[in-house]
């Protein structure tokens, strides 16, 4: 289809704002390290990761904002810290430890590229079009951070436990990631946001243990309840609103003017 | 052959060079020839351009400082992606000057350490204080207009590696600018308050510009060698010339107004009175300017400028952080530990 059913759109709306407010506030994240990384190359490399996740988000907000009559830079700055619909994960600071940093990309780029491969069938052509070049730079991301995971793992004891003490304190929040936005089964069930098998948990958490293995890495997740709910309904962490203080510092000081 | 560490890196003008070696050398400079790292060079020759990449080197990743501290406030996902990507452009400036010194002679975590232990410095305009977006906007319009200047002259130097650097670095630095440009037009095109902001910013940076060349000629130690080997090719006073008849009569006509600032400590103007020589001399076609503070000049290469601790202090962190990482992936570095 090119043109989306009315009971759709909200539905389709909640799920792009999930995916981009991800992408955004991980990027936003990510970049607090352009500049300040343990090694230059990497440094660039994290950089570029960086911008990738804006530029997908630029992208994704730019659908939404057409479904709901808005603009990219509306929504990734006007929104209040309730409407948002990212995960925790990407909202939390790493504190500058790059452990932290690498294994919240292992999770999120996993994910974000199994949505991606999902959106890239998507029965909407518009969407479809655009998920499909955007898996293929989410591949590259996967990649990088699988070989820093696999590099740090098999470094020496200290890198091993220190990346082994990230995953462990960032695997329950991960596990919020695959909280479902609402209308989702109406989305699956029109094939907006065709269903795998097997379904997306296994899927992710099958690709990860086998990357944490081959690191020299424990992994254990647990998958979410049902009933747990969270960023995808717009509930955030205390973090969160001061981050968004921060993120829209400048554009409130003349939110009509252009900069 | 690069040469190993443990070749002594101090500029010794005694050293009698072997005039069998230094002749040719030298008219091979002359006719324009580039020195590759394998050529046989005068030992001050190698410091003089060891010392000038690794300098270079260091400010490119201090100079990602004042600007990275805004990637979090930038106010447009447009505004916040180029200043991401600008930013990383500095960090991998740094790692191309880096290279280039390595292969002079010196170890890039050495040069790491003497950059954060104050043995080493950077440039001088990267101690000054960054505190609103229209401070990202000078930046990007003056300071990196003044490297495009600087360094399109060093692009004209005699070591090859460090002029083909130069020449990929200038050509980003040229986009940049552009964007420096485009920002600067469009709060000078804003609303009251950008375009105050923007004068506020304008008027924190002009003097720091002005200084960006170093001191005037006149009163520079003598740097003979280091012009007649083409490792400097101009004048800081030409240079400074240069800027001011580039970027007076622009910032006058984007509605700007120069003034002379006096600024307390934390660099922050707290006095300024319109420069009343600027103009344009008609029979020479150069601007006359009023000079900027050069006791502040003195005082900030010393280390007493408004950030000099902060800067370092945050390389240091950035230093400290990052060694685990650098342990379990590059392997262990010879140095002792930091103190
Ligand atoms: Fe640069
Ligand atoms: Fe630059």
């Amino acid at each position: 289809m090119d043109k989306l059913p009315n009971e759709l759109k909200q539905p389709l709306v909640e799920l792009l704002l999930s995916v981009a407010d991800d992408k955004f506030i991980l990027g936003h994240r990510n970049a607090d390290w352009t500049g300040l990384a343990p090694i230059l190359e990497e440094d660039i490399a994290f950089s570029s990761l960086s911008q990738d996740e804006i530029s997908h988000a630029i992208a994704i907000y730019q659908i939404a904002a057409g479904l709901v009559g808005s603009t990219a830079d509306k929504l990734a700055y006007a929104r209040k810290p309730d409407e948002y619909l990212c995960a925790e994960l990407v909202e939390l600071s790493d504190e500058f430890n790059w452990a932290i940093a690498v294994c919240r990309n292992f999770f999120c780029d996993h994910h974000d590229y199994l949505r991606l491969g999902r959106l890239a069938h998507s029965s909407y052509v518009p969407l479809a079009q655009l998920a499909g070049r955007l898996v293929a730079e989410e591949q590259i991301h996967v990649q990088h951070v699988d070989m820093l995971l696999k590099r740090l793992g098999h470094g020496d004891t200290e890198s091993r436990e220190r990346m082994q003490s990230a995953l462990d304190r960032l695997a329950p929040l991960a596990t919020g990631l695959l909280e479902p936005t609402q209308g989702i089964e109406l989305l699956e069930a029109k094939g907006v946001y065709p269903r795998i098998e097997p379904a997306m948990f296994e899927r992710w958490t099958e690709d990860l243990r086998h990357v944490a293995e081959a690191s020299e890495l424990k992994l254990q997740l647990q998958a979410p309840r049902a009933e747990a709910i969270g960023g995808r309904r717009g509930r955030h962490s205390d973090a969160f609103a001061s981050l968004l203080d921060e993120l829209t510092e400048v554009y409130r000081l003349e939110p009509e003017a252009a900069w | 052959m690069s040469v190993s560490a443990s070749v002594d890196l101090k500029l010794d003008w005694d050293i009698q060079e072997d005039p069998v070696k230094l002749v040719p050398f030298e008219e091979r400079i002359t006719k324009g020839e580039l020195v590759e790292p394998d050529d046989w060079m005068p030992h001050n020759y190698r410091v003089g351009m060891l010392r000038m990449a690794e300098h270079h080197a260091n400010s490119e990743i201090v100079g990602a400082l004042p600007e990275g501290e805004w990637i979090t406030r930038a106010p447009t996902l447009r505004r916040k992606l180029a200043l991401i990507a600008k930013v990383q452009d500095e960090v991998g400036h740094g790692q191309m000057l880096y290279r280039v010194s390595q292969d002079l002679g010196k170890p890039r975590d050495q040069m790491l350490r003497d950059l954060i232990t104050g043995k080493t410095k950077y440039h001088n305009v990267f101690n000054y204080p960054a505190p609103t977006w229209a401070d990202v906007v000078m930046i990007q319009w003056l300071v990196d207009g003044a490297a495009i200047m600087n360094q399109a002259t060093l692009a004209d130097g005699s070591y090859g590696p460090y002029v083909r650097t130069m020449k990929r670095i200038n050509m980003e630095e040229a986009f940049h600018f552009k964007s420096g440009e485009d920002m600067v037009l469009t709060m000078m095109s804003g609303t009251p308050k950008q375009k105050q902001m923007a004068q506020e910013a304008f008027d924190r940076w002009w003097a720091p510009c002005l200084m960006f060349f170093g001191p005037l000629d006149k009163e520079s130690v003598k740097t003979s060698p280091f012009m007649r080997w083409r490792i400097k090719t101009a004048t800081n006073d030409d240079l400074r010339q240069r800027f001011v008849d580039r970027f007076a009569p622009a910032a006058l006509d984007l509605g700007l107004k120069i003034h002379i600032t006096v600024k307390d400590q934390d660099g922050m103007v707290t006095e300024k009175r319109e420069d009343t020589e600027i103009r344009r001399n008609e029979k020479t076609g150069y601007w006359h300017f009023s000079q900027p503070d050069w006791n502040e000049f003195h005082r900030v290469v010393k280390g007493n400028g408004p950030l000099n601790k902060k800067r370092v202090a945050l390389r240091r962190f950035s230093y400290e952080q990052g060694q685990w990482v650098r342990r379990a992936i590059v392997g262990g570095s010879d140095l002792p530990p930091l103190c």
